[in-house]
């Protein structure tokens, strides 16, 4: 599919701190597209970026093959939802999400009529009339994202727009977003700091940190396999083992040595492993012979729901390792650890000096 | 009437209900029987009268043509302030939110005197330095020297209302294809048109009372506000006065209420949650430009102000012998007893606004029968035209039992309960942010009723208390429209002898009390700051 969004090398300052550094990006037609990362990392900046409220201080955003990076904000078509909505208080339903319409000049009836399609498209109809002020939180949230979507734009910019709904009620939001945005195939790009939110909505995850894209894939490579350890502990939970390559596929650890699938570091080299508290598995009677196979002492348990998350201290580290919560682990027991060869990746650590600068969000 | 259990648990604390008779009695007897007085005092056929009274009628008509006008350019020159205040990107606006300020703390009459003194027909600047014949008496000066005085009112109206709007709504108008005119126009003017809107009730309350520029400036134009006073002066005609007062008490009255239970409604709070707030837009930059040449200007006019009084107030003979002299300091030297007058009454009016508001506040923040009666009266005042007063306590307290007219008291008490909105409504705004809880926690470690007054509220509130102290104190120390009819012989207030000395043509020694009472103002005001400073500080609370 084709190139619908880029940015190219985009740098944004605000007097002496970074908020976005050298960010290149390419995001295809119809595509969700989420910005992930911690508040301060330089997302929401991108996405202003993108809709003309900041000019970059180098860089530029095309759409399509145009650039746009000098075009004011109305001239863009890049229609955004905000966080806090900022619907226009002194407006109806109607009218504000007849708006947009009105300033790009479509006759009246036209714009009824298009009004009351989208409003019946994100399920207000009948609301018409009301004020923002009337409407619950979800519906007001209902209402911005209809106003966004009635200018038809070229891409649509999301800024956490689930942030200030309840957390059942931002579930299902989330549902009808996505499905609203399949059935449209509106290009999307999409601001949040939640993962969870991230790996559910996006077709593709940017995480960012301190202004720097540190990894863009589908959720599930991100999630899988994390490059850096940032990536690792931001999205989902992770385990590190810094240790020293023996030989291809063999890290020393501590006193045991791990085999890692596909590892290609040259020997004598430092790397740190990461992985996934459930690819850890535990074994109650342990195969000896087995590699990977670490003995160790149960610290905690913690129920939580579907899984039983345990910390295990094993060979000089301490191990996060979710199990079935009907497997019954007591705190104390002898237990062994098997690290599967094919789910250890060696993950970069984030240089110290890029962990300065930063600011605004 | 049913009570809640709250409500009755309450009642049956000695304190509060101590407290609540203290309250509602000085209401009645200070707020409510006084106006009750002015309105009852002329007969029916007295009010059936009036518009067969050609110059009431025309002192009606001109205090509603003058009204009309000067609202209209105090709220346009407010508006350009509050705008120019608010928006970051405009050279200047810390400038001219200080400059702005400045009239409040004028002498109602000062600007009508320093134009006068500027502009008129021995105008320094008008005949002296540009040779031109000026006649500033009469509508022209009047409509200026209104603007001039009153458009800082409008301007903290509307900058409330201004700095209330999130800049997300300006950025999503321009997101969804808006220029930079139509955002003006569809979200940031129309989101401040309730403002504008109460702005200009509060403007218009306060033009139409204007008692002091006017018996300078307005010349022989009658006006409602200064009729009342020509009628008790001249003809000791106390039907009259009332009458006229009561004329001006409607429009004010009306004005007051729509103010109160119409506009200030309609006012938008900006819903959302929480949000990163964006810096606001770039200024439109031929408005910016626009509000930045008004805004000049205007700052020019009111530094005027004060440099024609104080040039007033060291050249010898004004506009004749232009040497400078403190002749005539030494004249007003012989009038200081007037400024210990001043602040006597000052300071008592401050003591009892801040004092009665406080425990009005407390009051009509519980769960008290006629709490909202209590609350009405305490408002009320703010409809009511200083003059109005002023008659209303004549009439009220110049026969025993409360024989008070004569001395010093009335004149506090006139003041005080003038300006016990201010008070009031500062109190209950702080009293507001107090939660709850902290209460609760008192009466449950073993506090009751009043006790809790004392040790939980009396120190959350003692910033309330200086704030209205400090703003009747101001506007009590520069008042005229009351004073001009309660002063006696024994208590000549400054403001009254300059006035008087202005109506003699003793220009110097005019400006040269002023200028004292301008230094007393402004060093109270100092001390207020610090006060508060102070009181800010072991507060543990919002």
């Amino acid at each position: 599919m084709a190139v619908h969004l880029r940015l190219a090398n985009v740098v944004k300052r605000f007097g002496p701190s970074v908020a976005v550094d050298g960010v290149s990006l390419e995001i295809e037609e119809g595509c969700f597209f989420t910005l992930l990362g911690p508040s301060g990392c330089g997302k929401t900046t991108l996405l202003r970026v993108v809709a003309g409220f900041h000019t970059p201080d180098a860089g530029d955003v095309f759409l399509r093959d145009r650039r746009i990076t000098q075009l004011p904000p109305h001239a863009r078509g890049t229609a955004m939802v905000f966080q806090e909505y900022a619907l226009f208080p002194h407006m109806t339903v109607a009218e504000n999400v007849a708006y947009g319409l009105r300033m790009r000049r479509v006759p009246p009836a036209q714009i009824r009529e298009r009004v009351a399609r989208v409003l019946e498209l994100v399920g207000l109809t009948g609301q018409e009339g009301k004020y923002p002020h009337q409407l619950s939180g979800g519906q007001q949230q209902r209402v911005a994202l209809a106003r966004a979507l009635v200018v038809e734009p070229e891409v649509l910019l999301l800024d956490e727009p689930l942030s200030n709904l309840d957390a059942k009620l931002r579930l299902r939001v989330r549902e009808e977003l996505r499905e609203l945005q399949r059935r449209l195939g509106q290009t999307t790009v999409y601001v949040t700091h939640d993962q969870e939110e991230a790996l559910a909505l996006s077709d593709r995850v940017a995480v960012l940190n301190h202004g720097r894209i540190l990894q863009v894939g589908t959720p599930e490579e991100v999630y899988r396999n994390p490059t850096s350890r940032f990536v690792a502990e931001f999205v989902g939970l992770a385990n590190f083992v810094p240790g020293e390559v023996v030989s291809p596929g063999r890290v020393r650890a501590g006193r045991v040595e791990l085999r890692v699938d596909g590892l290609r570091a040259t020997p004598g080299g430092r790397v740190v492993l990461a992985v996934r508290p459930e690819e850890v598995r535990v074994c109650q009677d342990p195969p000896d012979t087995k590699p990977n196979v670490l003995r160790g002492r149960v610290r905690s348990a913690t129920f939580l729901g579907p899984v039983r998350r345990l910390t295990v201290d094993a060979e000089g580290f301490s191990w996060v390792v979710d199990v079935r919560a009907d497997e019954a682990v007591a705190p104390e027991a002898e237990v062994t650890l098997e690290v599967p060869a094919e789910r250890l990746r060696v993950v970069e650590e984030e240089p110290e000096d890029t962990k300065t600068g930063g600011g605004g969000t | 009437m049913v009570l809640s259990g709250r409500a009755r648990q309450q009642l049956l604390d000695p304190g509060i209900v101590l407290a609540f008779a203290v309250g509602a009695g000085t209401l009645v007897l200070f707020v409510l029987y006084p106006t009750l007085r002015v309105l009852a005092y002329p007969s029916l056929a007295d009010y059936l009268a009036i518009p067969q009274s050609v110059r009431w009628v025309q002192a009606a008509r001109n205090s509603l043509l003058t009204t009309a006008l000067s609202t209209t350019t105090a709220v346009a020159v407010g508006l350009a302030f509050a705008f120019a205040t608010t928006r970051p990107d405009v050279p200047g606006r810390r400038f001219f939110r200080a400059v702005a300020l400045l009239p409040l703390f004028a002498p109602p009459f000062m600007v009508a005197f320093s134009y006068i003194l500027l502009f008129g027909r021995q105008g320094l600047i008008t005949r002296h330095l540009l040779g031109l014949d000026v006649n500033l008496f009469g509508l022209p000066g009047l409509w200026l020297v209104q603007t001039v005085a009153f458009f800082p009112l409008a301007m903290l109206v509307i900058v409330g209302v201004l700095e209330g709007l999130n800049p997300s709504l300006e950025y999503a108008a321009r997101n969804l294809g808006a220029d930079e005119r139509s955002v003006l126009r569809t979200v940031t003017l129309a989101l401040a048109r309730p403002g504008i809107a109460g702005a200009a009730l509060v403007v218009a309350i306060s033009v139409l009372a204007d008692f002091g520029n006017a018996v300078v400036i307005a010349g022989g134009m009658p006006l409602l506000a200064t009729e009342a006073w020509f009628r008790m002066e001249g003809m000791a005609d106390l039907q009259g006065a009332s009458l006229v007062v009561a004329l001006l008490m409607i429009p004010t009255t009306a004005l007051f209420l729509a103010e109160r239970y119409w506009v200030s409604r309609r006012r938008y709070t900006t819903v959302s949650g929480r949000g990163t707030r964006l810096e606001p837009l770039p200024t439109y930059p031929p408005l910016r430009w626009a509000v930045f040449t008004v805004c000049t200007a205007v700052s020019v006019l009111v530094l005027l102000v004060y440099l024609g009084v104080v040039a007033g107030a060291f050249t010898a003979v004004w506009g004749r012998d232009w040497s400078l002299t403190l002749e005539h300091f030494t004249l007003a030297r012989d009038r200081v007893g007037s400024l210990w007058a001043s602040l006597r009454v000052a300071a008592g009016a401050g003591g009892v606004t801040a004092l009665a508001g406080v425990l009005l506040a407390f009051l009509t923040s519980r769960a008290l029968p006629l709490r909202r009666a209590l609350d009405f009266l305490a408002v009320l005042p703010g409809a009511l035209p200083g003059v109005f007063v002023g008659v209303g306590f004549v009439l009220a307290f110049n026969q025993p039992p409360l024989e008070l007219v004569g001395t010093p008291w009335v004149l506090v008490l006139a003041l005080g309960f003038w300006h016990l909105p201010l008070g009031y409504q500062a109190a209950a705004a702080q009293l507001q942010q107090i939660d709850r809880s902290i209460e609760e926690a008192a009466s449950n470690l073993g506090a009751r009723g009043l006790r809790v007054l004392r040790d939980v509220y009396l120190p959350l509130l003692r910033r309330a208390f200086v704030e209205g102290f400090t703003v009747s104190f101001v506007r009590a120390v520069t008042n005229v429209s009351i004073a001009v009819f309660l002063v006696s012989p024994g208590n000549v207030v400054a403001t009254f002898a300059i006035l008087n000395m202005i109506g003699n043509g003793i220009w110097g020694g005019a400006a040269a009390l002023t200028v004292l009472l301008l230094l007393v103002t402004f060093a109270v005001l100092g001390l207020a700051r610090l006060g508060a400073a102070r009181a800010l500080r072991p507060t543990p609370v919002g």
